[in-house]
């Protein structure tokens, strides 16, 4: 392969270092406008009244909305969300109006002179307390704060519950964890004479958009256009359609002007969707001789105060339960509940790491009781190529065997330190996550275009999205391997929008790679032969160069274009009402071990040394799955270790990056990535997916560690050294 | 409020409010938008800038500082089209993914061997650092 | 940022008579804090007094019976002095501990003082140097001990009209440290700081982030521990801080005086 398995630069990656790339805060139009919602500052409560008339005497001031200027249209999974509210406020931070004007301090000026009267309502936050009778109740019409209940199981539970040599059980607590991209959130909105939209909107979900903001703004989805800028990171956030973008539309509609909202940092943290809190209670039990026999868990998961892709993260975690090991039997059950807090969305993992920290750490427990190494209880238990799982999953390739050994191999236990007060452990976690798309709508299709110009130039137009992973990279690299051009005659359309890309459901799952790739595979060999029918046609010899060839064909009266589409959609089934099936095409295992150093009087524990085994498949591009890879654990290890939503009577407390700490570049421990390739047989040259797997079991693997190196078992994140030492004293 | 300074090398001369800061006339009077606005608190270092050749947040300077100042925003480090040997070695060393930290964290780089004032979601850093010693390796090989 | 008037005084008298004026006045050093609070509306201001332009206020001197620091001395600044690494060299290790390179650049350390944070990091190591404030006000020059310049957080016993001009720190060189306890290893602020130093044969103990204001300590671990007054807040519980009071001042003095 010339093209495929190559560390190539990312294509964007020039352009970004040189400060040209464009994010919507980049964006300005002529005339464009600046906006800025007013939100709301009480938790839970009656709208009474907003007044607007003192914004108006504001300088600038050219458009205001409130939810009686706007269609009554709310959207999401339960037809919760609305763009303005108007009669109720559920949260810190909910929309009641909106303001364009000339200049940003303008509309902040006049969002401050709108008067709001909210008469407040008992309010409530916690996860547990909000299904007790005679909690307040956010959505009346939906009778109570349950939004939805999962089930899954397979096998006699209770047999095996009952005939088990050790049996584990315990309670795991996950915080809401921020995705914090460095690019805060916005869009930009204009409307053309015709009546229809141009949205420049960061989405990882454009034609989804196209078809829900549509419907929240009554109109047609083909008169609504999609443009995607760089995107400044997204990790699962901008994974459905929220309040600002429909605000923006509509604002820009009302002021006959272009309309740019941006939030600043502070907006981001405290109104944008957050990984839900999740409680997972769990037991797991084990034969003597270290077989799996059983587990069950009952799960609370946040969806705070309207529904978004929280209440779906339960089915990744099903996913998880039933296919990951060789598990006979497994019973599931999670219920996910509305509070007065910020919505939950889609965050990397999806529901995986909530579930694997409890998961993982029963493994860990289990073969500690059973004296048995961590490793070999995971490898007696592990999941085998060829195999179908009792909840209905396919698996064929299958690196499980490999990234264990991997790590077994480079993770040696350190030396003691010499001050008594430090003690060093090292620990293991592993994954299991999709790696061939995850069909959770009925489509889980991607289409492309190549097109071969007569300059022996190829461009790859795909309807995936970039945010940052290096989609183009992968695309231009898997077009080229292809066609048999090098990488640098190859261009991925990223700037096109929504009217000219082919359908694609969104960039998630860890799906891209597998999904698009397959897509821009198929149309690439199509193009290629067509270019090989011409030479033949055109009787032109085998060493005659593409461009010579292409030019040769399309000079030709009767020539045919150079162009050719694919549409490519998985081998798989959405789950049926037992959460069953086969989702994804593929299946990826991964394998952490950490070194970590806990200061036993202060509680501080440090992560040393990780080794990450993934199995990636094939590595298109190995320099971008290594990133993927630490960038993975390194997120996971602000999950595990530092970021927390601090709340306090529904407002987050430490909004801004000085006090929600995201990991800086001295908090990063030495990495080392190891990528097993068991070439999938569906993938694209063997490609898995490998966006989300590297977040997942870095926080076991921590807290195993510190479970080794101290004794004490930490089963709340982010295992802050203030909480460590609180299990510390409790374990004296 | 008149204020003239050295922007990349080129010489700006300036009307503007003086509650203003640096970083939002660079981005919004001068369309350097390769100053990034993460924060506008001091805390994620994207708006970062040399400021008379030393790393400064543009977002927490008041625009009369910079009277009389030289400062280099990442477009300054481009010259004839050809880039800087860090702007080089981020790319070549896959230290990039959305990007949107990445003028900062080059502009940080060159003064500092660890940018502990930059933050990047995407990358885990690694390859950053990578980068920063391979631009370290090429431009001063004695040290 | 809202609008405000700007003015840049090119001596301290002009200052303060600018800071005299009615209104909302507040005088700005590095900016560094300031600006985020103007940017977060928690302040308002009429008149934003820049520092800068005033010549003597920036840069380190040894004036023989002390070394003196101007108020709007960068941090980083003090980080790269040779005059003070060379006779304490735990203000280095200080500065490296704090904000992030950029901010050093541009940050005071009159003005992380003059905030009167109990987290101010500045303020262990020079409580336990004994520094002394100098400050000018209407009424002309007075000095106050470091150990009587704070009043509470946020709070400073600088009347309304006055100015921090430096800080003389006496002669004699120490051998210090100072440990700063938080989450992140840099860009965080301190659950607990302290700082200890032994000046001749006299030990020293200062500690930060657990008390309203940074506060002097005699130097044993019970006095540091009684002495403490932590709250619960959004960084740590009370009763984790004073545990870890007791070990970092253990392990603080045992560097300074084993």
């Amino acid at each position: 392969m010339k093209s495929v398995g190559e560390r190539v630069p990312k294509l964007d990656a020039a352009d970004k270092a040189a400060g040209k790339a464009r994010y919507v805060q980049d964006l300005r139009l002529p005339g464009m406008l600046e906006a800025k919602v007013l939100r709301s500052t009480v938790p839970h409560g009656r709208i009474v009244s907003v007044d607007v008339s003192e914004a108006w005497k504001v300088r600038g001031v050219r458009a205001i909305l409130t939810a009686k200027d706007i269609p009554a249209k709310a959207w999401g999974y339960a037809k919760d969300t609305t763009a303005l509210k108007g009669d109720r406020v559920r949260r810190i931070g909910d929309e009641l109006a909106a303001v364009a004007a000339t200049d940003i301090e303008a509309a902040i000026e006049a969002c401050e002179r709108i008067k709001v009267v909210i008469e407040p309502l008992p309010a409530v936050y916690d996860i547990e307390a909000t299904l007790a009778p005679g909690a307040p109740v956010l959505h009346e019409s939906k009778g109570s704060n349950l939004v939805q209940t999962h089930h899954y199981e397979h096998g006699d539970v209770a047999a095996a519950f009952a005939k088990a040599a050790k049996v584990v059980e315990g309670t795991f607590t996950l915080p809401a964890q921020q995705h914090a991209a460095l690019g805060p959130v916005g869009a930009v909105a204009e409307w053309d004479a015709n009546g229809r939209l141009t949205l420049h909107d960061p989405t990882q979900i454009p034609f989804l958009v196209q078809r829900d903001l549509a419907e929240a703004l009554d109109i047609s989805p083909a008169d609504l256009r999609i443009v995607q800028p760089a995107i400044g990171g997204a990790f699962g956030a901008r994974l459905d359609l929220y309040p600002h973008e429909a605000i923006a539309a509509l604002l820009a509609r009302k002021a006959g002007a272009p309309v740019r909202l941006l939030f600043s940092r502070d907006e981001d943290f405290q109104t944008d969707p957050v990984r839900p809190r999740t409680i997972v209670k769990l037991r797991t039990a084990a034969a003597a001789d270290g077989t799996l026999l059983a587990r069950d868990a009952d799960i609370l998961v946040d969806c705070g105060a309207y529904v978004s892709w929280g209440s779906m993260t339960p089915v990744v975690m099903v996913n998880t339960f039933g296919n990951f090991y060789q598990c006979p039997a497994a019973k599931f059950r999670a219920r996910t509940v509305w509070t007065n807090t910020q919505p939950t969305g889609a965050f990397r993992g999806f529901g995986n790491p909530e579930l694997l920290f409890a998961v993982e750490t029963q493994m860990d427990e289990l073969a500690r009781a059973l004296k048995l190494d961590p490793i070999e209880f995971r490898l007696k238990n592990a999941n085998r190529p060829e195999e179908v799982t009792p909840a209905g999953g396919r698996i064929t390739s299958c690196g499980f065997k490999e990234v264990l050994e991997a790590v077994k191999a480079k993770l040696k236990r350190p030396a003691a330190p010499a001050e008594p007060h430090l003690k060093r452990g090292i620990g293991v976690a592993a994954v299991f996550h999709v790696g061939g798309g995850a069909r959770i709508y009925r489509s889980d299709g991607c289409g492309a275009t190549v097109k071969v110009d007569d300059f022996g130039k190829a461009t790859v137009i795909v309807g995936a999205t970039d945010i940052g992973q290096g989609m183009e990279t992968a695309m231009a690299q898997i077009a080229a391997e292809e066609l048999g051009i090098p990488v640098s005659m190859v261009r991925v359309a990223t700037q096109a929008d929504t009217d000219v890309r082919p359908w694609d459901v969104g960039v998630h799952a860890s799906r891209t790679t597998f999904i698009a790739g397959n897509a821009v595979r198929l149309a690439a060999k199509e193009a290629k032969k067509q270019i090989e029918d011409a030479r033949a046609a055109l009787k032109l010899p085998p060493d005659a160069p593409v461009d010579k060839v292409v030019r040769a064909e399309h000079f030709r009266q009767k020539g045919r274009l150079i162009s050719a589409s694919a549409f490519y959609d998985p081998p798989t089934s959405m789950v049926d009402k037992a959460n069953h099936g086969n989702v994804s095409a593929a299946y990826t295992w991964g394998c952490h071990g950490v070194e970590v150093e806990v200061d036993v009087e202060t509680g501080q524990a440090v992560v040393k040394r990780v080794v990450a085994a993934h199995d990636v498949g094939r590595a298109i591009n190995p320099m971008l799955v290594e990133g993927q890879i630490e960038g993975g654990v390194v997120q996971g290890l602000g999950y595990a270790m530092f970021e927390e939503c601090v709340l306090k009577d529904g407002r987050m407390q430490n909004g801004f990056f000085l006090d929600y700490r995201i990991p800086g570049i001295k908090d990063v421990p030495d990495i080392e990535t190891v990528l097993v390739e068991t070439g999938d047989p569906e993938g694209p040259f063997g490609a898995k997916g490998i966006g989300e797997a590297p977040i997942v079991p870095i926080g076991p693997a921590i807290a195993n560690a510190i479970a080794d190196a101290t004794g004490v078992r930490m089963r709340e994140f982010p295992m802050t050294p203030e909480r460590v030492w609180r299990e510390l004293r409790n374990s004296r | 409020m008149k204020i003239n300074l050295t922007v990349n090398g080129h010489a700006v001369a300036l009307d503007v409010a003086p509650h203003r800061t640096l970083g939002d006339v660079l981005r919004n009077d001068l369309g350097l938008t390769g100053v990034r606005e993460g924060c506008s608190t001091g805390d994620c270092g994207a708006c970062t800038v040399l400021f008379n050749g030393t790393p400064i947040v543009s977002c927490l300077m008041l625009i009369p500082d910079a009277e009389g100042a030289s400062v280099v925003t990442i477009e300054g480090l481009t010259k004839d089209g050809r880039p800087d040997p860090m702007q080089a070695a981020f790319v070549e060393k896959g230290a990039v993914q959305c990007g949107f930290c990445i003028p900062g964290m080059i502009l940080a780089s060159k003064a500092e061997d660890v940018p502990e004032g930059n933050l990047c979601r995407c990358t885990g850093y690694k390859k950053i650092q990578e980068a920063i010693r391979e631009e370290r390796r090429r431009t001063r090989p004695q040290a | 940022m809202r609008e405000f008037r700007y003015e840049e005084p090119r001596s301290v008298d002009e200052a303060i008579a600018l800071l005299a004026k009615p209104g909302r006045n507040r005088v700005m050093a590095g900016g560094t804090d300031l600006l985020v609070r103007l940017k977060r509306r928690e302040w308002t201001v009429d008149t934003v007094i820049n520092l800068k332009r005033i010549p003597g206020l920036r840069g380190i001197e040894d004036r023989k019976d002390h070394v003196f620091v101007g108020a709007l001395t960068h941090l980083d600044e003090i980080g790269r002095s040779e005059l003070l690494a060379s006779r304490w060299p735990f203000l280095r290790e200080t500065v490296h501990e704090m904000g992030s390179p950029q901010v050093r650049a541009m940050s005071t350390v009159g003005g992380n003082l003059c905030n009167a944070s109990p987290a101010a990091d500045m303020a262990p190591p020079l409580l336990c140097l004994d520094a002394v404030m100098v400050a000018r006000g209407p009424l002309g020059e007075r000095t106050v001990p470091l150990t009587a310049f704070f009043a509470g957080p946020g709070k400073t016993v600088l009347a309304p009209g006055e100015i921090l001009t430096g800080i003389r720190i006496p002669p004699a060189p120490a051998k210090g440290c100072f440990i700063k306890f938080c989450t992140r290893r840099a860009m965080d602020l301190a659950f607990v700081s302290v700082a200890a130093a032994k000046v001749g044969s006299d030990v020293r103990l200062a500690l930060g982030a657990v008390a309203p204001t940074p506060i002097r300590v005699p130097p044993s671990v019970e006095e540091a521990v009684k002495r403490c007054s932590p709250i619960d807040d959004v960084r740590a519980s009370a009763e984790y801080r004073r545990e870890i009071v007791r070990v970092l001042v253990r392990r603080a003095l045992a560097k300074v005086a084993p």
